[in-house]
């Protein structure tokens, strides 16, 4: 299926959310000299140093018993984990679950059009609708919120504008519904890019054929792109999920206080109270439930592109 | 025109071009306004709080000192360790090839927040105090993957026959690659490091475990000036990373000819 032989497809664009490296499909490499152990190791080293090791530092510290005086006493112990089934921590991990929901399904909905949009424009309109696409991503996550914290803020632009027309200013920001605004617009690319390479593939001429026999666009739309699209779909979907229920940042500096999610509770476990064995089995907790979801996208972008080389 | 989209759908991506762009817009504007209370259309033009900002101390030290230096080194290392491992990977084939190249995915897999958080209680085990080493290196954690994927998109697109013409007219393979293929892949090389600047520039993340007294990265200090309702000196230092990644994002386009490679 891979390996040589192959056609040399064009160069993929390979955006930052898509979850696999372009294939080599030209002839033999340099055989099998150990070179590429020299190559491959120093950073594979690296990860395993920084990456592997203190993630096993963070499990062993989420079986430990914590000690306000000591930190972390030595007896083994599974509480830190059935802890979280705690009133307290449950709506914890509910409140984020379902905001990541929330979130995600908005990202959809208005990720579509754009995805669209952008798979069937021309070069010169994809180049400026890419870029400002991924510009305000690259920008940090704080810049962002700032600007919305400015926008919807007690005297920000929402509220004065309702003021000059006569209303009364509402309450914007340090709602769930600003946590929302914020997780949208900052993840809005990672629904956008799977979405518009998947619909990138299908070939226009299908459209034409559905419309050709009747079809009208909106009809078109639902009973040929969107079902041809549902590999991107459902990436972009995993993709924004798994982000947004990690966030930190936007949840911190636009949420309420009292209405928090699970990083803000790890970044206070591990700074604030060093509560580690507790931050601990919570970040291990979110971990994994984060690696599942993503290696299921990861199946489902590998399942399309071998689909794609089999036609 | 604009390709294929039917007309009614186009206000709807003009109006989510619009919340995306919205915050960047806002924050420019305060930052040339007159009002301490970020004041929105800006009244008048003033450049106060971009003197503000290369005034205070902590600002310009987190954007300089921090930043841009952390920023840099990462790019040039991360470009060192993932050129090498691209190389290996797609000009290879040995076992474990494809374990590899998923062990390699998983800094962008694991939610950064955790790779801080990990990282935080890693140290404080081996009892590494916060400097601007520890950020550094932590960086290169998640820099790399993007020159990984840069590069080895530059290899795979590649036409092998250059390669060969090479081979056959009496080059090893090893010079063939070192004098045909490697200038080819510059602009490969330059996107991804531009990406692993930007990456660590624009870090949160990691940083807000990783920062010390000495080594508070430019977000981090934003982060807590925002918490503490500081002045549109915030905006000011926004500003200007907008405008530098803005312009790299750009550069990185100019070099691959209008199609974007993140």
């Amino acid at each position: 299926m891979r390996g040589s032989g192959q056609r040399m497809g064009p160069p993929q664009p390979s955006s930052a959310p898509s979850l696999t490296l372009p294939r080599f499909r030209g002839r033999e490499g340099w055989g099998r000299r150990p070179l590429w152990a020299i190559l491959v190791g120093p950073y594979a080293l690296y990860l395993l140093v920084l990456l592997i090791v203190p993630f096993a530092n963070v499990a062993l510290f989420s079986v430990h018993a914590y000690s306000p005086t000591k930190v972390v006493l030595p007896e083994l112990t599974f509480a830190n984990y059935l802890k979280i089934f705690d009133p307290y921590y449950a709506r914890l991990f509910g409140r984020t679950l379902r905001l990541g929901l929330v979130t995600t399904a908005i990202c959809a909905v208005l990720g579509y059009p754009l995805a669209y949009f952008l798979a069937r424009a021309r070069p010169r309109v994809l180049a400026l609708g890419l870029f400002l696409l991924i510009m305000p991503l690259m920008v940090s996550t704080v810049i962002r919120v700032f600007g919305w914290i400015v926008i919807l803020g007690r005297k920000g632009m929402v509220n004065q504008a309702l003021v000059a027309v006569g209303l009364e200013p509402v309450k914007l920001l340090y709602t769930e519904t600003a946590v929302v605004i914020g997780l949208v617009n900052i993840f809005m690319p990672f629904m956008v890019l799977p979405l518009m390479a998947s619909i990138e593939r299908i070939p226009p001429s299908l459209e034409e054929a559905a419309q050709n026999l009747g079809a009208s666009w909106p009809q078109m739309f639902l009973r040929t792109i969107m079902p041809l699209s549902l590999p991107g779909l459902i990436s972009g979907c995993l993709l924004v999920y798994s982000v947004s229920i990690s966030a930190f940042v936007t949840p911190a500096l636009m949420g309420s206080p009292r209405e928090r999610m699970v990083g803000q509770q790890i970044y206070d476990e591990v700074l604030v109270s060093f509560n580690w064995p507790s931050a601990a089995s919570l970040a291990i907790t979110l971990v994994l439930f984060t690696l599942l979801l993503l290696f299921a996208a990861l199946r489902v972008t590998r399942r399309a592109g071998r689909l794609e080389i089999r036609q | 025109m604009s390709g294929r989209t039917p007309w009614p759908l186009l206000p709807f991506v003009a109006v989510v071009y619009l919340g995306l762009l919205a915050p960047l817009v806002v924050v420019i504007a305060v930052s040339f306004g007159p009002s301490a209370a970020f004041a929105f259309p800006p009244t008048g033009l003033t450049l106060r709080w971009f003197e503000a900002f290369f005034n205070s101390k902590p600002f310009v030290t987190s954007f300089f000192r921090v930043s841009l230096v952390v920023g840099l080194l990462a790019a040039v290392l991360a470009t060192t360790l993932g050129t090498a491992a691209a190389i290996g990977l797609v000009r290879f084939r040995f076992t474990g090839r494809e374990a590899f190249e998923t062990f390699f995915l998983m800094p962008l897999l694991v939610p950064e927040i955790l790779v801080g958080a990990a990282l935080y209680l890693f140290y404080a085990r081996l009892a590494i105090h916060a400097s601007v080493l520890t950020l550094l290196w932590s960086h290169l954690i998640i820099c790399t993957p993007y020159v990984i994927r840069s590069v080895t998109a530059g290899l795979v697109g590649m036409d092998p026959r250059l390669e060969e013409a090479a081979k056959s007219l009496g080059a090893t393979p090893l010079q063939a690659f070192f004098k045909v293929t490697f200038p080819l892949l510059r602009s490969s090389l330059l996107s991804g490091a531009i990406f692993a600047f930007i990456i660590s520039f624009s870090d949160i993340n990691l940083a807000l475990f990783l920062s010390g007294p000495e080594s508070t990265s430019l977000p981090v200090h934003l982060f807590s000036q925002i918490q503490w309702e500081g002045d549109p000196t915030i905006a000011a230092a926004s500003s200007l990373q907008i405008v530098i990644i803005g312009a790299l994002i750009l550069l990185v386009q100019r070099i691959f000819r209008l199609r974007l490679m993140v």
